[in-house]
């Protein structure tokens, strides 16, 4: 075991290289430049030469990611064209507001879409079902940008109840409405596959009651879709919603990493990436250990 | 001896009652702005944008300010003289000023603020402004509280460029400017002190008690960020802000809302459809005078504006000083628009208008466009791209550029000087980038810049605006407003103009 974390700890380093490499040359495939924000009639071509040229901009490409890479490993990930200051302090500073945006909103979606998507299954086709079912298709075929809006009009100048900008509660409510409807969905969907099983029979057959058969049975497998589907979101945690984060004026990745690439603002670009890339290599090395661990059928020691 | 003073005292509180009516004024005013975008930097010499740029305003001043008419006005140089040839300029300083950190403000802050701009270190892209032909503008402190600025040879766009704020040596002397700390928490000379900024948030500054023009009357000015213009409106209505910019859709529904005032004003902006004059397609004048003759200006402003700016016809705005109203206009008459083409011997024009996404305005121009054009049998085709795209193709240095025609706007400075713009040594690198060459501009625009009589001035831009207007290497499309929505607790503000409401902001203030 200890081997296999060590091997797979040691391949990050080629990936995160590789992923840099992609990631660096594709970035400066797009057409501009940073300079281009500084176009006025009154700045001369020379001007933004200059500056582009005290960015390490004149150089080849390839000698600019050399440059970069030699100064990422040592954790420098250079400093913002816009604001001068280091990529990682902006990232910081960006992070604990994400995370403070995006964490409860995906514990609210589980704790309301798990019940609601259970009990849809389980009567299957009653008003509840069929009005969760209504609503979850009204819930995604509803723009972000509107609701939020709409939620802003009515709670800040109808009633005067919550601030339109700068407060939690209205992009939390928001955030989760939109991530509310999909899931609800899945979680009806793998119930009703998992409640159509022979096990499931079979329970029933044993004169279990209904209770431990639908809690104790079909729940426990039908959530395990659900978990893969999250953990495929989990990187979203950390790169926040660049709408919700617009439209109620709340400083997250999003915004950051949206208007870095807007401003080709190189440094800040790459800095998101390799965090990205860093947390989601993470992420699968923690989930592959934690099969293996939960798992009796899943070893990664080599059989003899 | 009691009775005059006493009338003094009585002509004195009428007098003050005239300015901001006694008891009105709240001492613990708070001004909540709204703006558009993230600050990037506090350093008026590295900053670019409009949002770190309004912030900055308040914070730092400069050695020349402008009037409600955009006039330059003594500032931080109480006065100005200029040397008989036009190359020595003497400000005298104000000696009054003090730095917020309470050090007194001389003559070595301002030089060394513009030796920073040129310093080729400093990413300033401001640079350029004091550099003419070549050579560098010499700043000398001839002594504690005098600055002369020495040209290599008469430029009259200068005083403007004098404007720029001035940032304090003794904090920044040494340091990298590009990085420095300071940037993130100024120091400044105007009449509010930085107090605090949170990334993508808001920033807050205070009242300055020592500002030289007299002690502001709102206690603070908090800068909230809020990205997207409508949620700004929402916070309007809301009274959460106390100001925002108004799109003209929502033109009518805000002027109907309890609590707002809404104000209209003229800027220095114009929208534009430009030629690429190096494709064959658009080298022959009379195409270009009938694409202008297809042209329906009135209808792109109610359409796109609805009816909130003004048809243009030259490359200056109407609320400069050195507008002048007599050149060819083009009037729309799509008839004498078929018989030019005609005359041209052009059949089957076809092109393709460039429009950058995300600019609403622009995009239903081109649609516009394209309708009016079909009417006198030209064939547009769209293509939006994204900004940094449309830049790298009218930027590219190479003769001639990947594209037909465009649609772009230009911000004019303060000064009318537009040789950037126009002048044919601007191509192919520059910002002719439609290759524009005209001897008569290009004289003219010498000459502009090279005099310094105002009026001798005002003669030759009129008969610059002519020749370009005559040639049509632009359809100069509109002039748009600027409207803003303010809460009506807001007293003290300008009247509305280019210059902007809140021009004096010391003396604006919250009523109770």
């Amino acid at each position: 075991m200890h081997k296999y974390i060590a091997k797979r700890l040691l391949l990050l380093v080629p990936l995160l290289i590789g992923i840099s490499l992609v990631s660096f040359f594709v970035m400066h495939l797009a057409p501009g430049d940073p300079t281009s924000l500084f176009i006025d009639p009154n700045v001369k071509p020379e001007e933004l030469a200059r500056v582009r040229a005290n960015w390490g901009l004149d150089q080849p490409v390839y000698i600019q990611y050399f440059i970069w890479l030699k100064n990422a490993v040592l954790l420098d990930f250079g400093r913002s064209y816009t604001t001068g200051q280091p990529v990682i302090g902006e990232i910081a500073e960006r992070l604990p507001l994400t995370l403070l945006l995006m964490i409860p909103s995906y514990i609210l979606t589980l704790l309301i879409c798990i019940p609601i998507g259970v009990i849809s299954a389980v009567k299957k086709n009653s008003w509840f079902d069929n009005t969760f079912t209504i609503l979850s298709f009204a819930g995604m075929a509803i723009p972000t940008f509107w609701l939020g809006l709409m939620l802003m009009l009515l709670f800040s100048v109808q009633f005067h109840f919550l601030p339109a900008v700068g407060n939690i509660v209205l992009p939390l409510i928001t955030m989760t409405i939109g991530s509310l409807a999909g899931l609800t969905r899945y979680q009806r969907a793998a119930m009703l596959e998992v409640l159509n099983q022979d096990f499931i029979r079979t329970a029933r057959a044993k004169g279990l009651p209904e209770r431990i058969v639908i809690f104790k049975h079909a729940l426990r497998n039908a959530l395990i879709p659900i978990v893969t589907i999250l953990g495929l979101s989990l990187p979203d945690l950390f790169g926040g919603a660049f709408i919700i984060e617009t439209i109620f004026a709340w400083p997250g990745m999003g915004r950051l990493g949206v208007q870095s690439i807007f401003q080709r603002n190189y440094p800040v670009i790459m800095g998101i990436v390799m965090f990205s890339a860093l947390l989601i290599v993470l992420g699968n090395l923690l989930a592959d250990i934690s099969y293996a661990l939960v798992d009796p059928r899943i070893r990664y020691e080599k059989s003899k | 001896m009691g009775y005059r003073s006493l009338l003094s005292f009585l002509i004195c509180s009428l007098l003050l009652a005239a300015a901001a009516p006694a008891g009105e004024i709240d001492p613990e005013g708070v001004l909540r702005f709204s703006l558009g975008g993230e600050v990037s930097v506090l350093n008026p010499i590295l900053s670019t944008d409009t949002v770190s740029s309004a912030v900055e305003g308040v914070i730092f001043t400069g050695m020349v300010t402008f009037n409600e008419s955009l006039e330059p006005v003594p500032d931080l140089a109480k006065s100005w003289d200029v040397s008989s040839d036009g190359k020595i300029w003497t400000f005298h300083l104000r000696r009054d000023v003090k730095w917020h950190d309470g050090v007194p403000l001389t003559a070595d802050d301002v030089v060394f603020t513009f030796n920073s701009i040129l310093d080729p270190k400093v990413n300033s892209v401001r640079r350029s402004d004091y550099i003419i032909d070549g050579q560098p503008i010499r700043f000398k402190a001839v002594d504690k509280y005098t600055v002369q600025a020495i040209l290599p040879k008469p430029f009259a766009p200068f005083l403007i460029h004098a404007a720029m704020s001035i940032i304090p040596k003794h904090l920044l002397a040494g340091k990298d400017i590009n990085t420095a700390a300071f940037n993130r928490k100024p120091v400044g000379t105007g009449p509010f002190i930085f107090k605090e900024w949170q990334t993508g948030d808001h920033v807050t500054v205070v009242r300055n008690p020592n500002y030289y023009l007299g002690k502001p009357l709102l206690k603070e000015i908090i800068y909230k960020i809020i990205p997207d213009e409508n949620s700004a409106l929402v916070a309007l209505e809301a009274g959460e802000i106390d100001e925002a910019g108004i799109p003209p859709k929502d033109y009518t529904r805000m002027k109907a809302v309890k609590g707002i005032n809404v104000y209209e004003s003229d800027v220095l902006l114009y929208t534009y459809l430009g030629f690429n004059l190096a494709n064959p397609k658009f080298t022959d004048k009379r195409v270009r005078q009938a694409l202008a003759y297809a042209t329906d200006k009135k209808q792109l402003v109610n359409l796109i504006l609805r009816g909130l700016g003004t048809p243009a016809y030259a490359p200056s705005a109407p609320i400069s000083w050195a507008y002048s109203d007599r050149v060819p206009k083009y009037q729309y008459d799509p008839e004498k628009a078929k018989k030019l083409l005609k005359e041209a011997g052009v059949k089957d024009l076809e092109f393709t208008i460039l429009v950058n996404q995300g600019n609403k305005e622009r995009e239903k121009a081109a649609v516009i466009l394209q309708q009016q054009y079909k009417k006198i049998g030209v064939k547009v085709k769209i293509r939006v791209m994204e900004w940094s795209a449309i830049l790298k193709i009218v930027n590219a240095n190479k003769d001639p550029k990947d594209f037909e025609a465009v649609i772009m706007g230009w911000s004019l400075g303060l000064d009318p000087d537009g040789y950037s713009i126009w002048h044919s040594s601007q191509y192919p690198q520059g910002f002719n980038f439609i290759k524009y060459k005209d001897p008569l501009v290009d004289k003219l625009l010498e000459e502009g810049r090279t005099t310094v009589d105002k009026g001798k001035r005002k003669q030759i831009y009129a008969k610059l605006w002519k020749a370009i207007a005559e040639d049509q290497p632009y359809v100069f499309l509109w002039y748009p407003k600027a409207i803003a929505g303010v809460n009506d607790r807001v007293g003290g503000l300008s009247k509305p103009g280019p210059a902007g409401l809140f021009l004096h902001i010391e003396k604006v203030y919250k009523k109770k």
